[in-house]
C-alpha cells in the first residue's frame, strides 16, 4: 500500500484537464478519478497545503496566511513555518505507525521536522546555508548529486524574462530529479513533493500567454511559455510514473487554481479615503504602510496587501491605541463589509468582492485571526497595502509586476485511491486528508 | 430562493435515508424550507396500495416526482429518498422537475445485505419477498448522476459534505454559504459515532498535544530572508 503525491502549486483544473496536451496525466485520469478541488479561504499556498495534509481549516490551524499576527501590537506579524502547524499531518500519523515517508518541499516545512524517513524543506527555507533536510546527512548527499538546492525561482522580479523562464524550468527539473533519486534509493510508503514551478510561471508569464490580459502584447516571445511548460511538466510526471509502476497509488493535486489578474485594490488607500484610516502626514509617493505612519488615535481599521486582504480593526483594550468600542465593533464590520463589497472597478462596474467574518469561515479560530477577510473581485483583483496611490485601483502591483492571481479551485487526479472512477465534482481540499487516512487505514479523528 | 430537488437513488439499505436526513437537517439549519419525501413513508400515504411490479414502481416514482415538482416550483427544497430503480423513471422526474440533482448512493449489494437495516434482504433471499431490488428485481445505475456517494467507503458526513459542495457550486445554495461549518453538529456526530467516553478521551489527547506543541519563530536574519522572498513573489507587500 504505497502512495505518491505529486503536488503542483497553483494548477487550475482547466489547464490540465482541457487546455494543455498532457498525455501522461490523461492516462492517469483514465485509470482513476479526477476533478476540480475546492481550496480553502484564503486559497494561498500557506495555509492551503497544510490544510490539505492535516484535514484542518485555516482557523483550526490558526494559520491565516504567510504572515500571522503574533500579538495585538501593530507590528507583531510572524511568518508561518513548519512549527506553526500544530496538528498532525498525514505523514506524522504514518510515521507514528511505522510507515516510511519521503517529503520534498511541502510548504511550510522549514525547519524540517523529524519524520520516519526523509524530509527536504520548502521554498520558505531562508537559504541553502540553512539546515534544510531531515536527517541532516541528506543535505550533503543531495548537494553532491544535484548542486545547490533550488528552493525557489531566484530573482523573480527581474526584467530578463527569458532567464526567469529558464529558472522556472530549472526549479521544476531539480525537484523532480531529487524525488526520483529519493524514491529509488529509500524505502517508502508515502512520497510527496510540491513543485512551485507552475505558480511562478503563472505569476510571471500570464500576460504573455493570455490575449485577454490587460497587458498582453500580441506576438511577444513568450506566447508558448505556458503550453511548453505544461508539456514539460507532463513529461516529468510521466518519467516519475514510470519509476513507480502501476501498483502504487498516485495523487496529482494542486492547492488552488490560477486566473488572470485584472488589477489591485489599494485597500489602505480606500480605508483612508473613507475615513477609517488616518495618516500622520500625507504619503510622499507610493509607500508601504508602516505602523509609524499611522495616527492610531484616529484610525478605525487597516489592511494587508497580498492576493487577498486581511482587515484589522483598532479595538479599544485590544490594540495598544485602540479606539473602536466593543459595542461599535459589529456595526463597523458590517459597514466595512458593505463598503468593500460595493466597491467596483474604476468604471463603477461591480466586481463581486466578498468580505468574510472569520467566524463565518472557521468554526474554530486559533491564534489571532484578522477581523475581516476580503477577496476582491472573485480573486481577479489583488490587494495592495501601500498608500499614496492616486486612486483606489491600480494596474501596477506595488511590489512589482504580477500577472495572475489565485483561483478558488485547484485540481486533483487520483489512481488507486478509494474514490469512484471518472470525473468527480464536489471534492474539497479538506477531503484529501480523510481520503488518504482511509487509504492507509489510519484510525481516529480526521 | 428558488426551489430544487435532490433525488437520492440506490439499493435498499444503501444509505439513502441517512444521507437524505443529514442533508435535510443541514439545509434547514441554513434557513431553507425543506421537505423530505422518504420512500417508506411515501408508500404509507401518497402511494399506498401500490406494489412492486414495474408498473407500480413507475407509478410510485411518478407521484413522488409530481410532489417534488410542485414543492420545487414553490421555492421548497424537495429531497426524495426512494430506491427509484429504473433509469427511465428517474430521467422523467429530472425532465419534469428541471432544477434537479441526482445523487447516486452507491454501495455493493453484498454490503447492503450485511447491513439489511429492515431485515428485508434476509427475507428476500429466503424467497419470502418477491421482486426485491438487488435480489430479484433489477436496479439500473444512473449514467450521469450529479453526485456519487460511496457509502461503503465514505462516512455519511463525508458524503453530505460532497453533496452540499455540489449544491453550492451548482448555484443551488446561496453564495456566501460556501465555507459555513457547523461545529456543534460535528461534535454531536462524533459523540454519536465514538460514544461520549471516547469523545472526551480523544478531545483530551488532542488538547494535550496542542498544548505541548510550541511554535518557534524564525531567527531575525532568517525571517528577513524569507520575508524578502515572499515580497518578491507577491505573497506579501
Amino acid at each position: 500500500m504505497r502512495l505518491l503525491v505529486i503536488g503542483l502549486d497553483c494548477v487550475p483544473p482547466e489547464f490540465v484537464f482541457e487546455r494543455f496536451a498532457m498525455p501522461h496525466l490523461r492516462a492517469l485520469m483514465r485509470r482513476g478519478s479526477y476533478g476540480p478541488l475546492e481550496s480553502v479561504v484564503p486559497p494561498i499556498t500557506v495555509p492551503a497545503w497544510a490544510c490539505m495534509m492535516t484535514g484542518r481549516d485555516p482557523g483550526a490551524l490558526g494559520i491565516y496566511g504567510f504572515r500571522n499576527r503574533q500579538d495585538y501590537t501593530y507590528e507583531g506579524l510572524g511568518i508561518a513555518n513548519s512549527t506553526s502547524v500544530r496538528e498532525p499531518a498525514i505523514w506524522d500519523r504514518l510515521s507514528a505507525t511505522g510507515r516510511q515517508v519521503i517529503l520534498v518541499g511541502v510548504p511550510p516545512s522549514f525547519p524540517p521536522r523529524p519524520v520516519n524517513g526523509v524530509m527536504v524543506s520548502c521554498f520558505l527555507t531562508p537559504s541553502a546555508k540553512s539546515e534544510y533536510t531531515h536527517p541532516a546527512t541528506l543535505k550533503p548527499e543531495l548537494e553532491a548529486r544535484f548542486g545547490e538546492y533550488l528552493f525557489d525561482v531566484a530573482d523573480f522580479r527581474t526584467d530578463d524574462k527569458a532567464a526567469l523562464l529558464r529558472r522556472v524550468f530549472a526549479v521544476s527539473e531539480q525537484k523532480f530529479a531529487i524525488v526520483r533519486h529519493l524514491m529509488t534509493t529509500r524505502p517508502w510508503d508515502f512520497c510527496m513533493f510540491v513543485d512551485m514551478g507552475p505558480d511562478r510561471l503563472h505569476h510571471g508569464f500570464w500576460k504573455y500567454w493570455d490575449p485577454a490580459h490587460v497587458k498582453h502584447e500580441p506576438g511577444n516571445p513568450f506566447l508558448r511559455a505556458f503550453p511548453e511548460y505544461y508539456a514539460y511538466l507532463d513529461e516529468q510526471i510521466g518519467a516519475l510514473l514510470e519509476v513507480v509502476g502501476d501498483d502504487v497509488a498516485v495523487l496529482v493535486v494542486s492547492d488552488h487554481g490560477a486566473k488572470r489578474m485584472d488589477g489591485a485594490i489599494c485597500v489602505n488607500e480606500w480605508l483612508r479615503r473613507e475615513g477609517y484610516l488616518t495618516l500622520r502626514n500625507p504619503p510622499q509617493g507610493i509607500q508601504r504602510l508602516a505602523p509609524s505612519m499611522v495616527d492610531w488615535s484616529k484610525t478605525v481599521a487597516w489592511g494587508e496587501g497580498g492576493y487577498y486582504s486581511r482587515i484589522v480593526l483598532n479595538v479599544k483594550g485590544r490594540e495598544p491605541e485602540g479606539i473602536v468600542d466593543g459595542g461599535a465593533y459589529e456595526r463597523l464590520r458590517d459597514e466595512l463589509i458593505q463598503g468593500l463589497e460595493r466597491l467596483g472597478d474604476e468604471q463603477g462596474r461591480p466586481i463581486g468582492t466578498r468580505v468574510y467574518r472569520p467566524e463565518e469561515l472557521y468554526p474554530v479560530r486559533r491564534n489571532i485571526p484578522p477581523d475581516l477577510i476580503t477577496i476582491f473581485g472573485d480573486l481577479s483583483w489583488r490587494s495592495a497595502g501601500s498608500v499614496g496611490f492616486e486612486q483606489v485601483w491600480t494596474h501596477e502591483n506595488d511590489t512589482g509586476p504580477d500577472d495572475a492571481n489565485h483561483a478558488q479551485y485547484g485540481m486533483f487526479t487520483a489512481a488507486g485511491l478509494p474514490l469512484p472512477p471518472g470525473e468527480l465534482s464536489g471534492m474539497r481540499l479538506l477531503d484529501v486528508a480523510p481520503l488518504l487516512s482511509r487509504f492507509f487505514g489510519l484510525n481516529g479523528a480526521e | 430562493m428558488e426551489g430544487f430537488t435532490v433525488w437520492f437513488t440506490g439499493l435498499p439499505s444503501s444509505g439513502k435515508s441517512t444521507l437524505a436526513g443529514l442533508l435535510s437537517d443541514a439545509l434547514r439549519r441554513r434557513g431553507l424550507a425543506v421537505e423530505l419525501l422518504d420512500g417508506d413513508e411515501v408508500r404509507t400515504v401518497l402511494t399506498r396500495g401500490l406494489g412492486f411490479s414495474r408498473e407500480d414502481r413507475d407509478e410510485n416514482i411518478r407521484r413522488i416526482a409530481w410532489v417534488a415538482k410542485v414543492l420545487t416550483r414553490n421555492g421548497v427544497v424537495a429531497i426524495t429518498a426512494a430506491i427509484s430503480p429504473y433509469r427511465a423513471a428517474r430521467d422523467h422526474a429530472r425532465q419534469a422537475i428541471g432544477r434537479f440533482v441526482e445523487v447516486y448512493v452507491a454501495c455493493p449489494v453484498e454490503v447492503c445485505i450485511q447491513r439489511d437495516v429492515k431485515g428485508l434482504y434476509a427475507r428476500a433471499l429466503r424467497g419470502e419477498i418477491e421482486q426485491f431490488t438487488g435480489v430479484s428485481d433489477p436496479y439500473e445505475e444512473p449514467l450521469q448522476p450529479e453526485v456519487v456517494v460511496r457509502t461503503d467507503v465514505e462516512s455519511p458526513e463525508e458524503g453530505l459534505q460532497r453533496i452540499v459542495g455540489h449544491l453550492e457550486r451548482g448555484g443551488f445554495l446561496a453564495p456566501g454559504m460556501t465555507n459555513v461549518r457547523v461545529p456543534t453538529y460535528l461534535v454531536e456526530q462524533l459523540r454519536r459515532v465514538w460514544g461520549d467516553g471516547a469523545f472526551e478521551a480523544r478531545l483530551g489527547e488532542a488538547l494535550a498535544a496542542q498544548a505541548a506543541a510550541v511554535e518557534e519563530p524564525l531567527h531575525e536574519a532568517e525571517r528577513e530572508e524569507v520575508l524578502a522572498r515572499l515580497r518578491s513573489l507577491g505573497y506579501v507587500d
